[in-house]
Formats: C-alpha cells, structure tokens, sequence
C-alpha cells in the first residue's frame, strides 16, 4: 500500500463506483486506532451518492496490521444492521475486502462531527466536568442498552450468526481467544493458561444473544457538547452475551484514575440504567466473569501487538507500548477471578 | 560510553519533548514520538548497558592480567599482578530462555494437577496449587514494579496533555 499513491486511488474508486469524476483534497491520517488506518478523506464540491458529503471517512484493514488479514465486512455489517436504530453510528457507503484497490480491506464511510473522549489520561489530571460526564454518561449507557436491544434476526449482521446461541456464547467467546492467544504469545503465560481455564469452567448463559460491539468504551466514540455523535471502530463486533460490552466498558484501565466507568458513569448507576433500558436485569456474575473475559482478551491483543512488533510487520512504536501492558492485564485478571461478587 | 543509561535516555526523552514534539505538527508522527518516549522510559527502568558487551571487556582484560602475571612472575621486584576471577556472567538471553522454560514447566504442572486433582490428598493440591500461583504472580508483580507509567493518552492523541 502507497500512502502517496491514495488520493489518486481514491478518487478512481469513487468515479467507478458513482460514475463520474471524483476530485480527493490532501488525505489527513488520524493517529486514533491502534489496528486498521484512519484517513480524512476531503471530496471537492461534495458527493451526491455519499448524501452530499465534502469529507468522507477511509478506513484501511493492511495486510500487516495487528489482527491482519482483515474484514471490512464485520464493520460494513453492523453499521448498515444499525442504520435509522436510533443508534448513533456513521453511515456506512461503500466496503470490500478485495485488496486488489487499495491493497487492502477497506470501509468508507460517514465523517461524523465530535471528538474522541481519551480514555487513558495522564496523572493527576482533573476529573470531567460533572453536569458534562453525567450528559455523556447517561447516552453512553442508552446507547449500549439499544444496542443489546436490536432484534438482529433480519438484518445483515444475521450473516454472522454461524450457530450463536445463549447456551454457548462464552464457550464461543473463550476457545475463539485462546486460540488468539496460542497464535500470538512469544512464550508462554500460565497466568493466562490458568485463566483461560476457570473461564471455561465457570460459563454463564446469556440472557439472550445481542449484537456486541467488542470495543465499547471511550476513545471510541464521539462528543459534541456532552451529546455521543458517533460510535466507532466496530472491527471486533459479533454476537454474543451482552454482558461481554458491560464487562469491557468496566475493566480498570479505562477508568483513568476515576472511580467511573470509562470516567463517565457509577457502577452502580450503569447497572441500573442499563438494565431498565434494556430489558433484563445485570448479573453481576455475568459482568465479573465478562471482565475477567475482557482481560484475557486485552492481553491477548498486546501479545499480537507484541509479536507483530517483532516480527517486523510494522514500526509503528505504539505497538511495543502496548506489548508491554500484558502483565498488568494478567495481574488484573487474577485480582477479578479472586474477587468476590 | 561514558554517560549513565538512565542520564542518557532521561536526555533523549527531554530532547524529543522539547526540540522535536515542539515543532511537529503532524498529530500520528507525535503519536509516534510519544511512542518512543515510552518505550525509552522502559528502557530506563529496565536495561542497562549490555552484559555481555561489557563481560566481553572484562574476560579480555583479565586474560591480558593472567597472562602478564605469568609473564612476569619471575622477574625481580616487578609488580604483583591481580587475578581477577574470570566473569561468569549469564546473559539476559540465557536469562530469558530460563524464565520462559520455567514458565513452560508451570504450565505442564498446572495441567498435570487438573488431571490428579481429585486423587491428590486435598492438602497437598491445595499446596501444589498455591505454590504455582505465587509463582506466577511474583514474575507479574517484579514485571509491574519495572513498568512505567505507560503514554497511551500521549499516543493516541498525539497531545501532551489531552482532555
């Protein structure tokens, strides 16, 4: 893939696929992402297909990335699944995993207003402004709740349903992660090992099988004035038990110091909220053993970043930052397995 | 090298922030820049200057004594040479390939007790058990005390301080 080449590529594909010519400004790269690339595509005088839009979002799953080889299908799934849900979700145009365009997977879409809420923040820095978390908190808790809430049985994401049921859900989840872990880790991890184990063990059934966005968190989405304008990045997006995005949005790192879940919500205002909008009520068995799940998973997602790192598939330096995070979600994840409920 | 490990990457780190972050615009090269920054605070509190580079120094000059002494030895009023033990360094490689086959072998333990765990005496599993786990967290816990505060805000925003 040559970034300088892009512009040019970019503009053929649109012409192709609207049927007349396309003029693409200077791309811009969004250091946002630790996996496929983001770019700012700027369209001159808009495009009619794409609603009119002077700016579109590119995003580029490379051959070389953290869990390469990539679909965009997932993502292209679930966006259009969630067009007018009420869910806020940019809209998806045009997507394939033919690498033959751009040398790799690909996803156009929306370019939605706001900006991204970081989840890890330096020491000692303030808390949110209260009125203002509480704003977002509240739409971050509605916005998952909907989200668990879809009848999905009809929509596109239906592709992906490859035998999910309740009963099976996490089993699903945990040999899917092990796996990832065997492909990954550059020695061993009895930590994990001994994890993986009581997480087989000790499978919940979920209270019904929901579209998961499998990253759901700050960072991920967008702000404008305390209001979520756009929920990102839904490349891990699957089906499975619900409490598996409640377990994720509360896993300690993305606390910032704060006692919030992802620096926005109460714990314990989260359960309550959730459970009202959704429809069941949180089993916080469930959230213990989906954050222990989460763990598991986070450190897996070093180990690749690690292993790609050394292996020579990319420089970019976040990578072996991240790889050096794994001990901390091991000592995590025993400290939640040890937990009481 | 005459400077410190530490002294030099604290000059780096500084040198990046102040001369480099300070006239990049360019929001994923500072990513990047804090990126190195992180990985150089690492380096900090875990590296120093490579052992086997400086043992390689070392056996070189204590050879050099050896011999010299022999050399001399019998020559009136010369000095008396120091012998120097010969350094048995192990290298950090040697090291790791050390840790990971213990590890190996607490995993292959963690799955034999699995499997006898009900025909062990219930004492003794429990003893197994918690001995392994000490292990493992004690290698997790002197990882974690190594670590420093990761810039994952600093990377993912390219802004020193973002929010």
């Amino acid at each position: 893939m040559n970034e300088e080449l892009l512009p040019d590529q970019i503009a053929d594909y649109l012409q192709q696929q609207t049927g007349h010519a396309v003029q693409v400004g200077p791309l811009k790269r969004f250091a946002v992402g630790f996996s496929w690339k983001t770019y700012l595509v700027p369209i001159a005088g808009g495009l009619p297909e794409a609603d009119g839009a002077t700016e579109l979002i590119l995003r580029l799953g490379p051959s070389d990335g953290l869990f390469a080889p990539y679909s965009a299908m997932p993502e292209f799934l679930s966006m259009r699944s969630l067009e007018s849900s009420g869910i806020p979700v940019p809209k998806a145009y045009w997507a394939s995993d033919d690498s033959e365009t751009f040398g790799a997977p690909f996803l156009f879409s929306q370019k939605v207003n706001g900006a991204a809420v970081v989840p890890w923040v330096p020491v000692n820095t303030p808390p949110l402004d209260e009125a203002y978390r509480k704003s977002l908190g509240a739409e971050f808790i509605d916005a998952l709740a909907a989200l668990h809430a879809v009848d999905w049985s009809d929509r596109p994401i239906s592709q992906m349903a490859q035998g999910i049921n309740i009963q099976n859900a996490a089993l699903t989840n945990v040999l899917y992660w092990e796996k990832q872990i065997e492909r990954w880790a550059m020695r061993p991890y009895p930590a994990a090992q001994w994890a993986v184990r009581w997480l087989k063990d000790h499978c919940p059934i979920a209270p019904r099988v929901a579209i998961i966005h499998g990253d759901y968190r700050t960072g991920n989405f967008l702000e404008e004035n305390g209001h979520i304008t756009a929920i990102l990045d839904w490349e891990l997006v699957h089906l499975g038990d619900p409490h598996e995005d409640i377990g994720w949005v509360s896993m300690p790192m993305y606390m910032g110091g704060s006692p919030h879940f992802c620096r926005l919500t109460e714990p314990e205002w989260f359960y309550q909220r959730y459970s009202e909008k959704v429809g069941f009520e949180v089993s916080m068995a469930s959230v213990k053993y989906y954050r222990a799940f989460s763990l598991l998973k986070l450190a897996a997602t070093h180990m690749a970043a690690a292993r790609c790192f050394e292996e020579g598939r990319f420089n970019d330096l976040r990578m072996p930052a991240m790889g050096s995070q794994i001990a901390t979600c091991l000592r995590q994840l025993e400290k939640t397995i040890e937990s009481p409920l | 090298m005459n400077n410190s490990f530490p002294r030099l990457i604290d000059g780096m780190c500084a040198t990046l922030r102040t001369e480099v972050l300070s006239r990049l615009d360019d929001e994923f090269a500072r990513g990047q820049v804090f990126g190195v920054i992180n990985l150089l605070n690492t380096f900090k509190s875990r590296a120093d200057w490579s052992t086997d580079f400086l043992s390689q120094q070392v056996s070189v000059q204590c050879h050099a004594l050896e011999q010299v002494g022999s050399l001399i030895a019998s020559v009136p009023h010369a000095p008396k040479v120091a012998t120097l033990p010969t350094p048995q360094v192990i290298s950090p490689s040697e090291l790791l390939s050390l840790r990971d086959s213990a590890n190996l072998e607490i995993s292959k333990l963690l799955d034999w007790l699995v499997s006898v765990k009900e025909s062990l005496p219930e004492e003794t599993a429990l003893a197994v058990e918690s001995e392994l786990r000490h292990a493992m967290r004690r290698e997790i816990e002197i990882e974690l005390k190594n670590s420093p505060r990761p810039l994952f805000a600093e990377m993912s925003s390219g802004q020193e301080n973002p929010n």
